[in-house]
């Protein structure tokens, strides 16, 4: 359409010829440009792909840091077990010390199976970032569709497995044979703290807090606290005033800098019981709290992991409906291919902006297609605008009358302009 | 973006993975050696001062592990894997854009809806038993409306596939008028499909039988096709060597399995592509630029939050243009209804405002910004798209 500004003047003065070898370079070069275009929106789209590379590799390095932990652990036992024993070995007797040493030999070879097998876990889970890697590249023009598809459903899984859809999660991946391209796994082990946060247990989580501990320190989280804050609020529940105290003295007192203000309330509730009227103390007791800390689980996980704190879903969903929203899609005549002619999509958009066009696009309403430079628009006498394509087809199968879809009208296909738009 | 590159720093990730693997096995090794050596002395002296050689033999393995500083090994090990995983997930970060939800606008998609979606996404695939297990773990039974639709529909195309047409003629002609009022010929190129298997079979008689039912009524507005086809008649059994043999093509049935999926949709009220499927690809072409608008706006959060439309243009492939969009070249707005597009008599198109600027009075010829001619009010007329 750039050339549209040139074009209808020459053919005004009657020089059609110019127009035509004007037209042609340019739609060459419109017909070359897609590919690379295209190439380059496929590069775009690989940039957003951080979080699928990401997580196995987060997933990687812990198992990596579970061994290594596991391996000093045992081995500094091990060496301090024979220092003990060279300082007490006076009051040993030989087949004392011999047995003593070869209960440590036994303890490293059980190590170096444990970590035998380790290590098998960590090639897979080196193979599965890998792979992802793999996927990535596979992307192509030709095998788009299949890659998008595929796309769609890592997409779908993370947002099942986020909303706890695990059965349903597990199916899409088994039944799509997908499962190294999603986080089954990562997301198994967020489950066993949710349900018992759910069954309103707080040692898993506190556990999963203890085995990341300088990462969420790191990150400045409060997620322990607030677990421990919840196990206070059960004892004062259960009247159980006593170890209630102990408890705050032994964990609750070390947050005391941070979180003055929260602790103070908390203990407050002593004073008050759980069958306290008083709003800002009833709040504690209440089961909601269980839910809310469910969430603070949830996005501490995920933070942890790479993920973003939304689903993928949500995000692409967002971002699209953001980009499809036109006026046009909320009025009578909208097209059913548009998502946004359906009520559920219109009310996700509802809170959304509308997306801004530079140019004109102009789409046939006969044929839904763009009209363009290829395949440009004309104009009926009566003001209405097709596609130049639909309109010689209906020509050429009515002896060169064309009807006016939205009116009825008649006219001859040598009545209608060429309209220029740019 | 080179994803070679990245694959190889991956690699060499992984390389000092196995290596960090065998020397943490070589130090236990080395321990347990060193200790299955210490026994090895005491069972070998015998008797003789027992006591003294045990304790010497423990200070000495005491003293040589203390020599091999296994700790330090096992460490030093770690160190450099670390090391490499911490460089590699660097390169990630350069390489991708760490935070997608840096555009998200913070408010929450009702739940509810978007399992309806996701639920009638499943259907419309056919994958039924994903769409109950995901109703069901969802809890939304109420999601499932579209589930006997398109069980229906899957009934037909696997029949279809199966070379069976009964299920699809039976759907066709219960749906006959909607069909012709859409303009689509499937029930008649439904009819020649199975006219033509018929003829294949050999047996003429029964095809003719056919043609007189269901061809027939046809005949008056499709005059070439039912021609044609009865001209089939003569080559039957053998119409793989006649002048009509493409009427055989597989690819009929494909055409025709994909044209009745699109009536279908359409006359259930849905559309063709899954509407999920469209707005998430929108999504993914979209967000790119939605993210670098939102790290130039990064400092204007909350106008990010509250703007009724973004301020730069998102580019989607024509696949998502579903309406005709006419920005006015001049005023550089999208026409509305007060302001539409108008057509000048030598071809261009501007809004009406932009008109009545350039003309600034209504008898008045003016001069088309886009060429030379020259125009009045009166000789431009609007357009509808
Ligand atoms: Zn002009």
């Amino acid at each position: 359409m750039d050339m549209a500004v040139e074009s209808p003047s020459s053919l005004a003065n009657g020089d059609s010829s110019a127009v035509s070898t004007a037209t042609t370079p340019a739609a060459a070069a419109a017909a070359a440009s897609p590919p690379s275009s295209r190439m380059l929106q496929l590069a775009e789209s690989l940039k957003l792909e951080h979080q699928f590379l990401r997580v196995p590799l987060e997933h990687f390095k812990k198992t990596i840091r579970a061994h290594h932990r596991c391996a000093e652990k045992e081995v500094s036992a091990v060496l301090s077990s024979v220092a003990e024993a060279a300082d007490r070995s006076d009051a040993m007797s030989r087949e004392a010390a011999v047995n003593h040493l070869s209960s440590l030999v036994s303890r490293l070879q059980g190590l170096k199976r444990k970590l035998e097998e380790g290590s098998r876990a960590e090639n897979l889970q080196a193979q599965r970032c890998r792979a992802r890697l793999d996927h990535l590249d596979s992307i192509d023009v030709e095998n788009l569709t299949e890659w998008s598809n595929t796309r769609l459903k890592r997409i779908l899984v993370d947002y099942m497995l986020r909303m706890s859809y695990y059965d349903a999660a597990k199916k899409l991946a088994e039944t799509s044979n997908i499962q190294d391209l999603v986080d089954i796994e990562v997301f198994l082990e967020a489950k066993k703290v949710i349900d018992s946060l759910q069954n309103k247990e707080v040692g898993p989580g506190l556990a999963w807090c203890a085995e990341n501990k300088s990462r969420l320190k790191k990150s400045k989280s409060k997620l322990e606290f607030q677990l421990r804050l919840q196990e206070f609020i059960e004892l004062v529940r259960a009247d159980n005033n006593l170890r209630a105290i102990q408890y705050a003295r032994k964990y609750l007192a070390p947050w005391g800098a941070t979180y003055m203000k929260e602790l103070q309330r908390v203990m407050a509730t002593l004073a008050f019981r759980s069958n306290t009227e008083c709003p800002s103390y009833k709040v504690l007791f209440e089961p909601m709290q269980w839910d809310y800390l469910v969430e603070q689980f949830k996005q501490e996980f995920c933070r942890l992991f790479g993920m973003t704190l939304e689903p993928l879903l949500n995000i692409y969903l967002q971002a699209g409906l953001s980009a499809l929203k036109t006026p046009f899609c909320f009025e009578e005549g909208c097209t059913k291919e548009d998502p946004l002619s359906q009520e559920g999509f219109r009310k996700l958009a509802a809170p959304l902006p509308f997306s801004k066009q530079h140019h004109s696009k102009l789409v046939c309403y006969i044929t839904k297609e763009l009209m363009d430079t290829e395949n440009p628009p004309l104009v009926l006498p009566n003001g209405y605008v097709y596609s130049t394509k639909a309109l010689e087809e209906m020509a050429s199968k009515n002896d060169g009358r064309v009807t006016c879809p939205r009116t009825g009208e008649t006219f001859n296909f040598s009545e209608l302009v060429k309209a220029y738009i740019s | 973006m080179e994803l070679s590159t990245i694959k190889d720093a991956f690699d060499r990730v992984a390389k000092k993975q196995k290596l960090s693997c065998s020397k943490t096995l070589e130090v236990i090794d080395l321990v347990g050696q060193e200790i299955e050596q210490a026994m090895a002395k005491m069972q070998s002296t015998d008797n003789g001062a027992g006591c003294f050689d045990q304790k010497s033999i423990l200070l000495e393995l005491k003293t040589k592990l203390n020599e091999m500083v296994p700790m330090n090994q096992l460490e030093g090990s770690q160190r450099e894997l670390n090391v490499g995983l911490v460089k590699y997930a660097k390169i990630l970060e350069k390489y991708f854009n760490p935070d997608i939800s840096k555009a998200y606008r913070n408010i929450d998609f009702d739940i509810h809806i978007v399992n309806q979606i996701i639920a009638s996404h499943f259907y419309r695939q056919g994958l039924f038993d994903l769409g109950d297990c995901f109703v069901r773990e969802a809890n939304e039974q109420d999601a499932a409306t579209l589930k006997s639709p398109f069980l229906e529909m899957y009934g037909i195309l696997e029949a279809m596939r199966s070379r069976n047409l009964e299920p699809a003629l039976n759907w066709a002609s219960k749906q006959s008028e909607m069909l012709r009022q859409n303009g689509s010929t499937l029930q008649l190129r439904l009819h020649q499909l199975q006219f033509v298997e018929i003829l294949q079979k050999g047996s003429r008689n029964e095809a003719l039988k056919y043609a007189r039912t269901y061809l027939a009524p046809f005949a008056s507005v499709h005059k070439v096709e039912i021609q044609k086809l009865m001209a089939c008649l003569l080559w039957a059994g053998r119409l793989d060597r006649s002048p009509y043999a493409e009427f055989l093509s597989p690819s009929h049935w494909e055409r025709l399995a994909e044209e009745l999926t699109q009536q279908f949709c359409s006359l259930l009220g849905q559309s063709y592509e899954s509407p999920l499927s469209v707005a998430i690809a929108a999504g993914i072409q979209g967000l790119p630029t939605l993210l670098k608008l939102a790290t130039v706006m990064a400092a204007k959060q909350q106008e990010w939050q509250a703007m009724k439309q973004l301020p730069v243009p998102v580019d989607l492939g024509r696949e998502f243009q579903f309406h005709s969009i006419f920005v006015c070249p001049v005023l550089r707005e999208q026409g509305t209804d007060e302001n539409p597009p108008m057509l000048m008599p030598c071809g261009h198109v501007l809004s009406k405002q932009s008109i009545v600027k350039l003309s600034k009075s209504s008898t008045r010829p003016f001069k088309c910004p886009y060429c030379p001619l020259e125009a009045t009010v009166g000789q431009c007329r609007q357009l509808h798209f």
